[in-house]
């Protein structure tokens, strides 16, 4: 069964049409990347699949089931507040800015999800907490404070912290984008460690060496639009579109 | 110097004391939820709620604050509603208030970037909770200092009550000044005045200081 399936998906910004028709099926354990130039719509379709943004088109489901429907007239559904928060509860975000809670510990911020959301017990959560710091290699930083930390160590924090309500599928929008680039590694390195434990995981990014080792299938984007995809070495060691060999060209140079 | 008089003088004062600081507490105990309510009102969804908010506000900080107690105290009884000179400075005072508190909370809690509702929000946190767990302990944080000059300024303004009879501690003092025909009352009602704004900004300082802990 796939983890998530878009269909037809489309979504404008008043006359700018960003997402055109976009059909996506992700089954389980799958790790996808999607690059493409900025303005191409992927952090947009990311935002939608969470329902940060709501579509104007087609439908998203998750482990089967509607976020999204069309009706019979083709109209675009949303299904019950209800039922969207069970669904939501599946996907994890990460994102570029990585927007961990300043005045909350690193540890706090891990939990505060499952506390406050699931009504986990403390000791529980916090037991979690910690093999998800081991897990990203911050054990020493448990009771620290976001501001006493790295971007890297941010983000790898900010991975905890969605890790611990336990979703079926990742979505990492950029998330080495706002870091220097050596500490991109360290973040990569744990997104690597979860694809090898099949996470499912749906990767906007600018990595293309990470897309290349990690992915198990690439989707270019341009100007909304899927243009091309297939696994890392039919996207880059062959690509037939040429949107996506100038894209390709310009960025691997 | 006198010393007698100045030690008798003080001690007639603080009798003034009393009215103050009920007045200045119990303003803050009522206005600083209430202001806190109103600018969640002022940002909420519903076009009604931002509409009395926002007229609240208007209504409030835009006419005198003494015009706002003589209406309570003077006005209201005309329909039916009495209040001894204290509730209504009180009433008065609190409603004032908070409508300043709650420009300020708006402006805090719109401070706070956009990334932090949309990462409480994609782990389920509802609109409530993300309010008071994520956004709102953020918010007191930096609407500390103008708070603080909010608080201050109503040390200052609780003088006004002389308005409608109350015997406050600039009242006290004026009637010393006015049967001794000496300002020695009037100089130690400033200094009460200067202690308590001392003490307030120390205060102040300290729970700057305990937010330290973090900045973002």
């Amino acid at each position: 069964m796939n983890i998530l399936s878009i269909n037809n998906v489309s979504k404008k910004f008043g006359d700018l049409e960003v997402l055109k028709n976009i059909t996506i099926d992700v089954a389980e354990g799958e790790v996808i990347a999607i690059i493409g130039p900025s303005g191409s719509g992927k952090s947009t379709l990311l935002r939608c699949i969470i329902k940060l943004v709501n579509i104007d088109k087609g439908s998203i489901e998750i482990e089967g089931k509607p976020m999204v429907y069309r009706d019979t007239e083709g109209n675009s559904i949303y299904s019950s507040d209800k039922d969207i928060r069970v669904l939501r509860k599946k996907m994890g975000m990460v994102f570029q800015n990585f927007n961990l809670f300043p005045h909350k510990s690193v540890l706090e911020n891990i939990i505060e999800a499952p506390l406050t959301v699931n009504n986990a017990i403390r000791k529980e959560a916090e037991s979690t907490a910690d093999k998800l710091l081991a897990k990203v290699g911050l054990s020493d930083k448990r009771n620290s404070f976001p501001c006493e930390l790295s971007g890297g160590q941010k983000q790898r924090v900010a991975i905890a912290r969605a890790l611990a309500m336990n979703p079926a599928i990742m979505l990492f929008d950029e998330p080495t984008s706002a870091l220097d680039p050596e500490l991109t590694g360290e973040v990569l390195r744990v997104m690597k460690a979860l694809a090898e434990e099949r996470m499912t995981m749906l990767v906007v990014t600018h990595e293309m060496a990470f897309a290349r080792e990690v992915a198990d299938r690439v989707i270019f984007m341009d100007l909304g639009e899927i243009i091309e995809q297939g696994s890392p070495k039919e996207v880059f060691g062959n690509p037939t579109h040429p949107r996506t060999k100038a894209f390709l060209g310009q960025i691997l140079r | 110097m006198d010393y007698d008089y100045i030690i008798n003088t003080a001690i007639a004062i603080t009798k003034g004391f009393k009215v103050t600081y009920s007045l200045l507490f119990t303003t803050l105990l009522l206005s600083l939820p209430l202001g806190l309510l109103i600018a969640l009102a002022r940002i909420s969804k519903s076009r009604l709620l931002q509409y009395v908010a926002g007229t609240y506000i208007w209504l409030l900080r835009g006419t005198p604050l003494l015009l706002q107690v003589f209406f309570i105290y003077f006005g209201l009884p005309a329909f039916g509603i009495t209040f001894d000179s204290m509730t209504a400075a009180i009433v008065a005072f609190s409603l004032n208030y908070a409508a300043y508190f709650a420009e300020i909370f708006r402006s805090g809690i719109q401070s706070i970037d956009r990334g932090q509702y949309e990462s409480a929000d994609v782990l389920g946190l509802t609109y409530t909770q993300t309010m008071k767990r994520i956004i709102i302990p953020q918010m007191a944080k930096r609407v500390l200092p103008p708070v603080s000059n909010e608080v201050i300024t109503l040390v200052k303004d609780t003088a006004l009550v002389f308005g409608i009879g109350l015997l406050d501690t600039l009242r006290t003092a004026q009637i010393i000044v006015t049967r001794d025909f000496n300002i020695t009352a009037f100089v130690i009602a400033g200094i009460f005045y200067l202690i308590n704004t001392l003490i307030l900004t120390l205060i102040f300082n300290r729970l700057e200081q305990k937010y330290s802990y973090y900045y973002d």
